[in-house]
């Protein structure tokens, strides 16, 4: 067996488990039994085990990691998410956060999927390893600004439900405000750094090879500004104190926003990040 | 027979289960003088601070019952009028239905409480230490664990707290998730402040800060969380410090306002603080709860959730009884089962007698057959009586398991003339 084809076959198996993990994870919503999102965080493990190897074998495969394929770039994307949820799994009791981040990794796998496989990423012009470092460092600054997010959205419903005094399946199922407001917290402060580092990256590739006319691309501008709500976040927690329920409120709508604005630049505007 | 007698909370009153609990503790050698009363089989004394009971295995019930009770009414020194009234007596499948539902809870004071368990597996444990129970006592308490272990992994009735200071903590550790190294500051003594904070203390809460207008008494209850004293006049400074706070002062008017803690809001960086006001009438301000990262319960929403944990309790103990019911018919065709055997044991008896009669008396034509053949008649003779006894033996041992077996017992017991 070949390589390329063994490559194909975890692929597949871990796109299978991660499927079977969101199942899993909803229906612990349904079912309001925190057992399954725990049965299902420990099959997400198994998915990202795979797509571990999976990823392994693509970059001894390709010619560099300079040069993805469109495959590969999606299941990093889902592979950054999974990584960065697992590893909180070890800090925090939270698992039913699962819920709320299995889907969006479900997304990056089917995405990926749809991708045929050798198709590569880049075009010819934009291979180099600042590019790689910059798509490497983006993708799991995002990932980190999602998990932020949805431990705050979290927050939002548990916040209300502990408000209005009553204590109901749907709250015993939740992970306490201290908890999710910990995540909101681990995740500003690792994300924005690599988030930073990464758009560093892509702007010196920019600047040496196109000059000026990088700046007004739409896509970039919108990136920009999610950076500085999440900078604007950071500060306030680490400098001000914010914390709780405002930190959460801001960084479930500004992620919110942040993904309208992606959706409307994706479909509206031709830009020089056209490939995703 | 299995009988069961005794008294619980819902037939006597504190005093009487006093009396009776510790006239019965007295008792040296409480098995031993049980066992030996006139019928009595094998023998398990259950005691706790709701209930005594004794259930036993007797060859004649009402005798036996008969001795049980007047056993337990002269120890508690009850008087005939009081026995009767109190204690009941339960026989069959109802001393096995009541032994289940206790052991689950379901019989309890605080229905889905989780001691009462121990407290049936330590009794078992005594009985069995003293060699008072045996096969029809060993099997039933090992089913009504069974059962207890069934309704607590598959029902809901242990889950959600019923008491207002484990609710408390139950709220505490929905909002800071490990009460790990939290602050604790109560004002005013109150009992059910102090238990409160002693259920957050053993939830792992690290230090307790007592504020009281009277300083001495603040001190006394600190004493006993290790914990720190301080007048009412040191309370902003404290609130400052506190992640909770249980207030439960006689104050007339608020003693916490929703501006003071806007005030210490920025001091306390923003941290999540859970108040809680069980005093009647309130000490904070109920527009505190309006404050962000401010959770504010009273006494009323507390109880709310208390009882609404309580329905859900009710509820599963529908689910409950049905477990029980299942496991109580488990246990009766099992001891339905146990009925046939004295008959299939005495009827292979008479079996082996007709074979060695037979056999004895062919001793001396058999001696002139060689080891071998003589081996080969033995065998023979064994197969042919173990063949015809296979079906009646497979019968009784089926019938007896669905209805009753008295009927097919006595009828194979008169063919077979197995009590001449």
């Amino acid at each position: 067996m070949s390589l390329i084809s063994l490559e194909l076959i975890l692929f597949k198996i871990a796109l299978i488990f991660c499927a079977v993990s969101t199942a899993g994870y909803l229906l612990s919503l349904i079912v309001k039994r925190i057992k399954l999102a725990k049965i299902s965080t420990w099959i997400l493990a198994v998915a990202f085990g795979f797509l571990t190897v999976n990823l392994l074998f693509a970059v001894i495969n390709s010619s560099g990691i300079i040069n993805p394929g469109s495959r590969e770039f999606l299941s990093l994307c889902a592979w950054s998410v999974s990584g960065v949820y697992l590893a909180l799994q070890f800090k925090t009791k939270t698992r039913i956060l699962g819920v709320f981040i299995s889907p969006f990794i479900l997304l990056f796998m089917i995405a990926a999927a749809g991708q045929e496989s050798g198709k590569y990423l880049l075009p010819q012009n934009l291979q180099s390893w600042l590019i790689a470092v910059h798509l490497f460092l983006t993708i799991v600054g995002e990932a980190l600004f999602i998990i932020a997010s949805c431990a705050g959205i979290m927050f939002v419903m548990q916040n209300r439900m502990l408000k209005h005094k009553k204590l109901s399946k749907m709250s015993r199922l939740l992970p306490s405000l201290n908890d999710l407001d910990r995540i909101n917290h681990i995740c500003l402060l690792c994300g924005f750094p690599i988030l930073s580092v990464g758009i560093i990256a892509g702007a010196v590739f920019a600047e040496l090879n196109w000059k000026a006319v990088w700046l007004t691309d739409p896509k970039i501008m919108w990136t920009f500004a999610g950076w500085i709500v999440y900078g604007f976040l950071l500060h306030q927690r680490l400098a001000i104190g914010w914390k709780g329920y405002r930190m959460a409120v801001i960084s479930g709508a500004a992620f919110i926003l942040l993904l309208l604005s992606y959706g409307s630049v994706r479909f509206c505007f031709s830009t020089l990040h056209n490939f995703i | 027979m299995i009988v069961l007698t005794g008294l619980n909370h819902k037939t006597a009153s504190l005093s009487v289960r006093e009396k009776v609990f510790s006239g019965c503790q007295e008792e040296k050698d409480l098995l031993k003088s049980l066992r030996s009363l006139n019928g009595v089989g094998e023998v398990l004394y259950l005691s706790t601070c709701n209930r005594v009971e004794i259930i036993a295995n007797v060859e004649e019930p009402e005798g036996a019952v008969k001795n049980l009770s007047d056993f337990m009414a002269q120890n508690g020194g009850l008087t005939e009028r009081e026995a009767a009234s109190c204690i009941y007596k339960y026989y069959n499948e109802e001393a096995v239905r009541h032994i289940f539902r206790v052991a689950s809870s379901l019989d309890s004071l605080v229905m889905g409480e989780t001691q009462i368990l121990g407290q049936v597996k330590d009794a078992y444990r005594q009985a069995l230490a003293q060699n008072a129970t045996g096969v029809v006592l060993n099997r039933l308490m090992h089913c009504s664990f069974r059962a207890a272990k069934r309704v607590r992994s598959e029902t809901a009735i242990a889950v959600n707290p019923v008491s207002v200071s484990f609710a408390a903590v139950e709220l505490a550790k929905k909002i800071f998730g490990t009460l790990t190294g939290k602050k604790i500051l109560l004002i005013g003594a109150g009992e059910m402040a102090e238990l409160t904070g002693m259920h957050l203390i053993t939830n792992g809460a690290e230090e307790i800060i007592v504020a009281n207008r009277s300083l001495s008494q603040a001190s006394l209850l600190a004493e006993k969380f290790h914990g720190e004293a301080v007048s009412l006049d040191a309370l902003e400074e404290k609130l400052i410090e506190a992640d909770i706070v249980i207030s439960s002062t006689g104050a007339p008017a608020y003693i916490i306002t929703a501006d003071l803690i806007r005030k210490i809001h920025h001091q306390r960086r923003n941290r999540l603080l859970f108040l809680i006001d069980i005093a009647v009438p309130r000490d904070i301000d109920p527009a505190a709860s309006s404050l962000e990262n401010v959770y504010l319960y009273n006494i009323d929403n507390i109880q709310d959730i208390v009882d609404e944990n309580m329905n859900v309790r009710k509820k599963e103990a529908i689910k409950a009884e049905m477990i029980v019911e299942e496991e109580i018919t488990r246990y009766v065709s099992w001891q339905k089962e146990q009925e046939s055997v004295p008959t299939i044991v005495s009827l292979r008896n008479k079996a082996e007698e007709i074979v060695k009669a037979e056999m004895d008396k062919a001793a001396g034509w058999m001696q002139k057959l060689d080891k071998e053949e003589q081996a080969k008649v033995d065998s023979l003779v064994n197969s042919v009586v173990n063949k015809l006894l296979h079906t009646p033996v497979a019968a009784l041992k089926e019938e007896s398991s669905e209805f009753s077996s008295k009927d097919i017992v006595a009828t194979v017991r008169r063919l077979f003339r197995l009590d001449e």
